[in-house]
């Protein structure tokens, strides 16, 4: 049982600062997801806590231990790979028995413990078989699987599910998540999935460019973003962000210029607002819903497309050149070029500052 | 696209094949004949497709009677044989091992401007070696490695070198690195991530190589020619010798000679040629 803890770590290429100064904590018993687009150092950061890259500065603590200078075989981590990383020559059994030679275990311990894995991960019946003949399903489970077979500290995930089909990942990340509540161990998952991250994480980290844009509870990140970015980034469809002006302060209640429209909103908690100044606005496609007049507390607008979603329709409301959209339930009838009037759900909406940081009263 | 296992070819595609292997196989089995007839047989026109054979070609390789003496005396061909295939050994497995360990270095461990070394090592192929062929000489006469198996190792070795590290780098460079990786986190050391899990997976290319090299140092004339004394000379000069020494040249004892000249390349292909395939199309197959 061990922790794993980041102390302003960062890794440079050259010119190019892949991982930024990032500080983290993962608990025991903690499912950390490292989230973010392509490119934004969360792969990176995982191989620096694995040993397999170097740190250009500050500190990796394993179980409260610096192990800046240890090898990557002397951490005791366990790590399941993006392409699976099965030895092709080496048949499943073989595969699974791997990590466990350095531990000088019996054929007989060895072989209980591969029957044990194999049942976790319903792979009795494929022991035998090489890779090449392993469906991707199977392969994944099998690279899960010798990750999982010692007893290491902490364990790593690097996209695990992304090289398999919609289904078998849905399927995939439920067996993953309960293999992983069992085994209560410090584990961090990088993945660019943010549903993958939502449901099989305890804690999310969303990257960009390198900087730890936020770190909170999957439910936090998606009620309260820390920003513009984590906003836009979580949740789909994405969130409607919408520069606007303050007009009027009258206590929680403001009222803002926005799609060439005044409307009033009710924040519930007095911000730290100026009056005349130009915010962004931030509303969920799915947190609104539709009144019948156009009064103060709504938006306006004209519907210029719908979308099928299947039980629900998203659709494109446009107002003086700027477009938002909406999700709405199949029940209404909608079509083009309708005038449509949506209200915002009460505590729903975000307010962010000119430079994207969310102005909150917690 | 259709799939078609081997030998399913229609009967026109097969005989084309056979028509332009027989046209490529046709000086070769000239060679083969004339190996096996008499004097007479060989110079006789037209040539004589059938005849008695013989084996005096093969003998006289080894044994034949010098200008104006009818003694027969060996000539020590036999010692240029076992010469060019150990010479020839020897500097193929320097070169893969340098090479294989340069080009895992290349590959994995990049230095500040890996390319420009890489380029460089291109480089000294790019010249025909006839060019440093003074300089070399006249470094090999100071040095006293003229003359020397180790100065002709050396000089192969140094031939085979910029070809190997680029063929194995890009072995290496198609593997995937997270079976290196994983094999990290499973414990493996260093070492054994090179031995154990990569050169496992580049045998092919080991294979593809060490034919190419080989068949480039087996066939080498003019340094072998130049660098090598009476003890030390590869098959091809000696052989060259053979026909510049006589009044007229004897083609069945040359033609003899090319038959077991090509003996030891053709068995090394033939034994590695599975592997030689997958290293030829490795690098056009998607992973």
């Amino acid at each position: 049982m061990a922790t794993i803890e980041l102390q302003n770590l960062t890794k440079a290429f050259g010119d190019l600062i892949a991982v930024d100064n990032v500080s983290l904590k993962v608990e025991e018993n903690e499912v950390l997801c490292l989230l973010g687009p392509s490119g934004c150092g969360k792969t990176t950061t995982l191989r620096m806590v694995a040993g397999l890259e170097t740190a250009t500065s500050g500190d990796i603590l394993i179980g409260n231990k610096n192990v800046n200078n240890l090898d990557t075989r002397d951490r005791n981590l366990a790590m399941a790979f993006q392409f699976y990383a099965l030895y092709p020559s080496l048949t499943v059994a073989e595969n699974l028995a791997n990590p466990l030679h350095a531990d000088n275990l019996s054929d007989e311990e060895i072989k209980k413990k591969i029957l044990e894995v194999a049942d976790i991960l319903q792979l009795r019946e494929i022991v035998n078989r090489k890779p090449h003949q392993l469906a991707e399903g199977e392969k994944q489970r099998v690279a899960v699987g010798r990750a999982i077979i010692r007893d290491p500290e902490c364990f790593l995930f690097d996209e695990p599910l992304s090289r398999l089909d919609v289904q078998l990942r849905e399927q995939m990340r439920g067996q993953i998540k309960e293999v992983l509540s069992d085994l209560k161990k410090a584990t961090v998952i990088v993945t660019h999935d943010q549903l993958e991250a939502l449901t099989m994480a305890t804690k999310i980290a969303v990257m960009r460019d390198g900087l730890i844009e936020q770190v909170s509870s999957p439910h936090d990140i998606f009620a309260k973003p820390n920003n513009t970015f984590v906003a836009g980034f979580i949740g789909t469809p994405q969130m409607n962000i919408l520069e606007c002006n303050i007009n009027e302060i009258n206590s929680s209640i403001i009222k803002i210029k926005v799609l060439d429209q005044e409307v009033e909103i009710d924040f519930k908690t007095s911000l730290n607002v100026n009056k005349n100044d130009s915010y962004f606005i931030g509303i969920r496609p799915r947190s609104f819903e539709i009144v019948d007049n156009n009064t103060l507390d709504n938006f306006s607008g004209t519907i210029e497309l719908i979308e099928n979603m299947g039980s629900e329709i998203l659709v494109h409301v446009k107002n003086n050149h700027l477009t938002f959209r909406s999700v709405q339930s199949r029940s209404h009838k909608l079509n083009i070029g309708d005038v449509i009037n949506l209200k915002p759900k009460n505590g729903q909406v975000h307010l962010f500052n000119k430079s994207g940081e969310v102005i909150r009263n917690e | 696209m259709k799939k078609r296992a081997i030998g399913q070819a229609g009967w026109l595609w097969t005989s084309l094949a056979s028509v332009v292997a027989f046209i490529y196989f046709f000086p070769v089995l000239f060679i083969i004949l004339t190996a096996f007839r008499s004097r007479s047989d060989t110079l006789a026109t037209p040539p004589k497709w059938f005849f008695t054979p013989t084996f005096d070609n093969f003998y006289h390789i080894f044994f034949r009677s010098m200008a104006n003496s009818t003694e027969y005396v060996a000539t020590g061909f036999h010692m240029y044989f076992f010469n060019s295939i150990y010479i020839s050994g020897m500097s193929v497995l320097l070169a893969l091992l340098i090479g294989t360990l340069a080009a895992y270095g290349f590959s994995r461990h990049p230095l500040r401007g890996n390319d420009t070394y890489m380029f460089i090592i291109l480089t000294t192929r790019m010249l025909p070696p006839i060019i440093v062929i003074v300089p070399i000489f006249l470094i090999f006469r100071i040095t006293g490695l003229a003359g020397t198996y180790t100065g002709i190792i050396l000089m192969y070795t140094a031939f085979n070198l910029p070809f190997s590290i680029w063929m194995m780098k890009s072995f290496f460079d198609e593997l995937n690195t997270e079976i290196e990786d994983a094999s990290r986190m499973d414990g493996a050391s260093e070492r054994s991530v090179f031995f154990g899990v990569c050169i496992p997976q580049v045998k092919a290319g080991l294979a593809a190589t060490s034919v190419f090299a080989l068949i480039l140092t087996w066939n080498e004339f003019l340094f072998s020619l130049l660098l090598t004394n009476k003890l030390t000379r590869t098959m091809p000069p000696a052989m060259a010798r053979t026909i510049g020494g006589e009044i007229n040249v004897d083609y069945g004892l040359l033609a003899a000679m090319i038959c077991l000249f090509i003996i030891p390349i053709f068995l090394i292909t033939y034994l590695l040629q599975n592997q030689l395939l997958r290293g030829v199309t490795f690098g056009t197959i998607k992973k």
